[in-house]
């Protein structure tokens, strides 16, 4: 996704100006996405370009200005937040593209490099389950459904991992019937 | 003394002093006849005390077997099984029931309480001490695992998670060197489950040695810090997990893509 509807989202409360809508996003995502305060600016100047936030009252101090979500922006935000998201399915990591070498290149290297992502995902379901004790200490629920959210996608990535290892790979590396 | 000074004064206690070592299997290999599943395949392991060791792989894969022997309630076909400084394969039965009352706490995922006896007459089976102490003991397990209220109740009348907890006292009740649970959450809702997988983490805080057989990854990476990966007979993997206090971004990273219009 883009910050755009997360800009809007922040607007919708209240009037606020950039370093205000970085310094709230980025507590909404509990340290999870980090923006610099540029992206912040160029990414509200579009939106004003496309009417669907306007500047509110004077310029602060240091030329702080605050702005508010027009009509037509409560209309997007609403538009967007009523939509499921149907798009492709996003595989970022390189895991995905390195399996597919792998079953080509790899020479029976394929167990181990399985076995040292499993791993990689056992580490990581940790430090996800310390970090959702943390959210939930914090009072942070929604932080805590968000990466419970990436758990079960780290536990689900560990599961393909188990099913792949227990696949008979032939020599060429593609998988055998 | 209070609840939580008992839990500090027993836990963990017994038969290892001088020895880091609390579990030893050596080439240990279980061969069932007619070659059903759960066989062993020459596993070799070690288990220290204090450790909270989760035994993970897919079903039929062995983990249950080697819990199994390291309870005593199975014998290895070749290979030894050393707990606590004692060789299970140098004791007979009458031994072995000895060893398991002594040294064993065993949790299993449907409970196994006895449906005719109250929450209190469960915990109490196995309980060497008799009399009033055993009791007394009892009644500070029920209170310290948050039961209390269904002392007298019968399993019927329980829900799983307050089952679960009474079997959890029954396992303690003697202060086992080893606390095993064999999918103990298997059986309970996520909810239910993650509060019975929390009083063991704190079980382990206080000390206790626990080894774990579960499928789940989630619950097993949250309180144990070292999972052993088991797959037809063989261990495949044995990791130790680390837990630094990381910044959230070095865990999650939610993906924005740079507005292009």
């Amino acid at each position: 996704m883009s910050l755009k509807y997360g800009v809007l989202g922040l607007l919708k409360g209240e009037p606020l100006h950039g370093y205000e809508v970085k310094n709230r996003f980025e507590a909404m995502l509990g340290g999870t996405w980090e923006v610099n305060i540029g992206q912040i600016y160029t990414t509200l100047q579009r939106l004003e370009r496309d009417g669907l936030v306007r500047p509110v009252g004077p310029r602060g101090d240091r030329g702080k200005l605050a702005y508010e979500l027009s009509p037509d922006g409560h209309k997007a935000l609403d538009q967007w937040l009523a939509e499921p998201d149907s798009g492709p399915q996003q595989l970022h990591e390189d895991i995905y593209v390195k399996l597919l070498l792998a079953t080509r290149i790899a020479n029976g290297g394929l167990q181990p490099m399985l076995a040292r992502q499993k791993r990689a995902y056992l580490q990581r379901l940790r430090d996800l389950n310390r970090l959702e004790e943390r959210a939930r200490r914090d009072g942070r629920i929604d932080l805590a459904r968000l990466i419970r959210g990436a758990l079960l996608h780290t536990e689900a990535d560990l599961k393909w991992m188990d099913e792949l290892s227990s696949e008979r790979f032939g020599a060429e590396g593609a998988p055998k019937e | 003394m209070d609840g939580r000074a008992f839990f500090r004064a027993f836990r963990g206690g017994g038969g290892t002093k001088g020895m880091t070592d609390l579990v030893s299997l050596t080439d240990v290999t279980k061969v069932y006849q007619g070659g059903i599943t759960g066989a062993l395949n020459g596993i070799s392991v070690t288990v220290e005390k204090g450790e909270f060791t989760a035994i993970m792989g897919p079903s039929g894969s062995g983990k249950s077997t080697m819990l199994n022997l390291v309870a005593g309630l199975d014998k290895p076909s070749s290979g030894t099984v050393v707990v606590g400084g004692t060789d299970l394969g140098k004791l007979g039965e009458a031994g072995l029931a000895r060893f398991r009352r002594d040294h064993i706490g065993f949790v299993f995922q449907f409970f196994h309480l006895l449906p005719n006896l109250t929450a209190l007459e469960n915990i109490l089976i196995p309980a060497q001490l008799k009399g009033n102490t055993a009791t007394v003991r009892a009644r500070e397990l029920l209170e310290e695992l948050g039961i209390k209220d269904v002392a007298d109740s019968y399993p019927a009348r329980m829900s799983g998670g307050q089952q679960q907890r009474v079997a959890i006292a029954r396992a303690l009740i003697n202060n086992p060197t080893l606390l095993l649970a064999d999918e103990p959450t298997g059986a309970l809702d996520t909810r239910t489950g993650d509060q019975v997988m929390e009083l063991l983490g704190q079980l382990h805080r206080n000390g206790q040695t626990i080894l774990l057989v579960t499928h789940d990854a989630k619950l097993a990476t949250r309180h144990a810090a070292r999972v052993i990966s088991v797959m037809d007979g063989k261990i495949v993997d044995d990791a130790r997990l680390e837990s630094p206090e990381r910044a959230p971004s070095d865990v999650i990273r939610v993906r924005g893509e740079e507005a292009s219009r």
